[in-house]
Parts: C-alpha cells; structure tokens; sequence
C-alpha cells in the first residue's frame, strides 16, 4: 500500500488528473478529503483511511495563504517527491494523482501539522471543526430525527464499510460528507450519524478523551457481539479502532480491535496484500490456488480473482 | 451513483458462502499445510504470549501504555512483528522515553501499529511472496503505512520507508489470535 504525504502549503489547485472514478466502481479512486485544522497559515490536510480505489484519489484541504508549494510525496519512494504542486490562491488544495493503489492518504503540512480528513465527501472542514469531524456536535444532534433526503440515498459507504455496516431491514447505511449515517429504512428518518475518521487520522489514545457527541453505538457488525455496551463500557468506531471508553468519564481505556479497512467487494485488492494472511483455522478450506486466491481483513475472507486483483466476494465472516 | 452492474455484484456477493468456492484437494501454491484446523481453545492470546517471553518487556510495555495490550487479547487475528528489547535499544538515545510519554501516545501507538499486520501471516507466506514479487514484497500493517520485504540468504528481512531493517530471528510463534515473529530492530512509519 502506498501511503502519500502531502506536505501542502495554502490553497487550490495542484496537480490534476482524471483518475477519479465514483466509489462504487471497480477499483475507482476515491476522493479523501481533509480539514484545515485552524486558520491562518497554509495547511496541509490528512486524509487517512479514506477512499478506496486503486486508480487515484483527491485530497482536498483547506488553506489561507498562497503561493506555497506543495508537495507530494510517495512513501514507496522512499521521501523523493513524485512532483512539486504549485498551490495557487484560492481556498482549496486539490491533489490527484494516478495509479496508486492505496486507498490511504496522509497528508502533513509543511510545519509538521496534521490535518483530520472527513474522509469521503465534497468540501473541507470550517477551521476548527477538524478534531470533531467536522460537524459541531450540536448541528449533528438536530440532524437525528430529520428526514434523509433522496438524493443521498445512493452514496453509498466504501467497499470495506458496506460488510462492516450491511443494509437490513430495518436501516440502510449511508456515507454523506465523511460521516455514516444510519437511516430508518421504514420512516425514511436519520436515526444517526458519526464522523468516519473523527481524529485527525490519528488512533485515539488511552487517557484521551473519546468525543461521544454522536453517542452512536458504530461497533461494526462484524464486531458487535464481542463488544456490547456495558454499564461500564462503551464502544465505540473511529479511524481504525474499536476503542473501549469508560462510560462515566468518557475517557479511552484502551483499543479493543484494530480494523485495517482495506478490502471490499468490487475494488482491486491493494498493494500490500500479496501475502496470503488467511487464519489458521480456515486455511484448509481457502486457500491459493490458480484461479482463486482468499485474503483476510477485519474478521472477513475474501475471495479475490488473480487475474484481475478484482476482490470478488466476501466468503466467510470469521466473528 | 448507481451502477447496477456494481449492485448486482454486490447483492451476490453479501450471499456469505461458505466452503463452497474451494477444491477438495490441496492444489500447489497452498503454503499453510496446516493439516488440521488450529484449536485454539488451548492456546493462550499474542498478548499472554509477549506478556510471558522477559525478552519482549518494553514491547509489552509500550502496547500497555497505549492500550493495544487489550487489542493482541482479542479476537485478532493479527500478525505482530515484536522487536525484542535489544531492538529497541538499538534506537536513538531518548527516543523510547519520547515515545512513552502521555502526550505522545498517539505517535507511539502509530509506531506499534506499523508491527501489527491483519490477518496470520507465516514466515513462508512472506517468502512465497517475496518469490512471486521477485524479489520484493509489500505488506500492509494496521496502521496505515507498508513494509518492505525480501530475503537475505534465508532469513527475510522488513523494511520501513526510511530504509532501516529488521531480520525476523524468531518466526512462527503461533497463538490463538493469530501469530508473533520476533525482530532485531524497530520499525518507523513516516
């Protein structure tokens, strides 16, 4: 997997190149979209675990300032720069780029600073808003309970997040703008929401404090029956962890799983992935062959084509 | 935006088959030979394990501090590259105790996590891919950034972005949520 740093300076444009293809896709790229996280100075934005696609992505970044340049690094490059970005002076920094398989993107401004990515969806955040995912909680809350409005009904979540939080009867999931949204299938109503990446791309720490604004229980499905709410528990999703917060103080006490979120239906299998990772146990059913090849992610197998790295299905859930 | 050839895909593809995609017989190219299934009703966690091995004490340590001490106690699996105390003396003076203070947590966990890798992952499996890159291998970690692996003689050797190695001297530890291979050095993602 190729993970791309993008030290950006102020805003607008950089490179650009088609690549671009919508998530649903085969394998398309995926815009990752990240916040600035305060105002002032030219901002890079982070964008981690976002998008999956293996053609390219977007990241997008908001930013005062201008004429800083920006640059693009590809981590497999060891540190040597794919290009120099010239930023120009309007409020966003666009980077695309081609043919990368990763579907993660981190992005570092010039100063060190890290930028929380909203992930998917159109936009950066208002400065400030970036640690909260960009919504203040308080618009969120008047969001649950609000009808879901059509148009929306088909942005549909990332490859890996559509096993994690899989249609029913009673809700359908929805991706708007980097956050999921859980909607009342019968009532057409929000019942829910929470950020997809909610801290800056980084993992939340034990002795942080979890922002339970969206007091969403978002244990992926997968997951939920190892990880109930407790009266002292709560659990809870958020950039690649399930993390257990004490419910009294709201304070992370540890990272109950880790989730990698890089493989769905219908994408290419991303770099990274070459090594068969199938647990033991399953290995005598799925296994390597010519025409079929099985890899693991986050409690599923999947069977992925050879040929076409095309991963076709998901075959068992393991949990 | 709709494209019903991606929705059909996808509504047969949350159909969960299970078993019935494989041969019956083990076809070349299956590294596992596992024989039977694992039983992991006896076998203690990855974190039982690390807690146990006196040699994996600051690793133990620093997933503690973090909390992923409760991740390598769970379901998993994971595949973790431990890199054994004299790794992490091999770093930069001072940079284990940067590392562990409470306002670097997040950047520690980041660290940590570069040696968690999804799914069990064998030494041979990392060979296997190695020949089939010819020469070179990328594995994904949980935390977002890859390594780089290829063979010296017959040890295989990770690396990070910024060049440095670590051999794998002991492979193969299996637990019940997955596996340990222990490291000569410690990794840094960018």
């Amino acid at each position: 997997m190729t993970k791309w740093i993008l030290a950006a300076g102020a805003a607008a444009l950089a490179i650009s190149t088609p690549a671009l293809a919508d998530r649903g896709g085969h394998g398309g790229g995926q815009a990752a979209h990240a916040n600035q996280g305060g105002g002032g100075k030219a901002h890079g934005a982070k964008a981690d675990r976002g998008g999956h696609g293996s053609q390219g992505f977007a990241a997008h970044g908001g930013g005062k300032g201008q004429g800083h340049a920006a640059r693009l690094v590809g981590f497999d490059d060891h540190g040597k720069g794919h290009g120099n970005i010239k930023v120009r002076g309007n409020d966003r920094v666009v980077v695309k780029s081609r043919g990368f398989d990763d579907s993660r993107v981190r992005v570092v401004s010039n100063d060190g600073n890290r930028f929380a990515a909203n992930g998917l969806g159109i936009g950066g955040c208002p400065p400030g808003l970036a640690n909260k995912g960009c919504m203040p909680p308080g618009q969120a809350k008047k969001l649950v309970g609000t009808r879901w409005a059509s148009p929306l009904q088909s942005a549909f979540l990332p490859a890996a997040y559509r096993n994690w939080y899989p249609d029913n009867n009673d809700y359908l999931y929805r991706e708007r703008d980097g956050y999921v949204y859980r909607i009342d299938r019968n009532r057409g109503l929000i019942d829910g929401l929470f950020p997809m990446f909610s801290n800056d791309g980084n993992y939340f720490a034990v002795g942080q404090r979890y922002p339970l604004d969206y007091d969403f229980y978002n244990v992926p499905t997968q997951y939920q029956s190892y990880y109930p709410d407790s009266s002292d528990y709560l659990y809870r999703y958020g950039d690649g962890g399930i993390y257990q917060v004490n419910r009294s103080n709201g304070m992370v006490e540890g990272i109950a799983a880790l989730l990698a979120g890089d493989l769905g239906v219908g994408q290419r299998l991303p770099m990274g992935y070459g090594a068969y990772n199938v647990p033991l146990g399953y290995r005598d059913q799925y296994y390597d062959t010519a025409d079929t090849m099985y890899r693991y992610n986050d409690g599923y197998i999947y069977r992925v084509d050879p040929k076409t790295q095309l991963i076709q299905a998901v075959i068992s859930a393991l949990i | 935006m709709r494209n019903p050839t991606i929705r059909t895909a996808l509504a047969t593809a949350m159909i969960l088959v299970a078993g019935c995609d494989a041969a019956n017989k083990p076809a070349d190219g299956n590294v596992a030979g596992s024989g039977k299934a694992a039983n992991a009703a006896g076998k203690s966690t990855i974190a039982d394990g690390l807690a146990g091995n006196s040699a994996d004490s600051k690793f133990v340590a620093a997933a503690k501090s973090v909390g992923l001490d409760k991740t390598l106690a769970g379901p998993g699996p994971y595949t973790v590259l431990v890199p054994d105390d004299a790794a992490f003396g091999k770093l930069p003076a001072g940079t284990l105790d940067a590392l562990s203070k409470p306002d670097s947590r997040a950047q520690l966990t980041g660290v940590l996590t570069y040696h968690i890798l999804p799914g069990t992952i064998l030494a041979a499996d990392i060979a296997k891919a190695i020949d089939n890159g010819k020469g070179k291998a990328v594995l994904a970690t949980m935390g977002g950034a890859t390594l780089t692996a290829t063979k010296d003689g017959d040890k295989i050797v990770l690396a990070d972005a910024a060049g440095t190695k670590a051999t794998i001297t002991g492979a193969d530890d299996k637990r019940s949520n997955g596996i340990v291979h222990q490291i000569d050095s410690v990794l840094m993602p960018s």
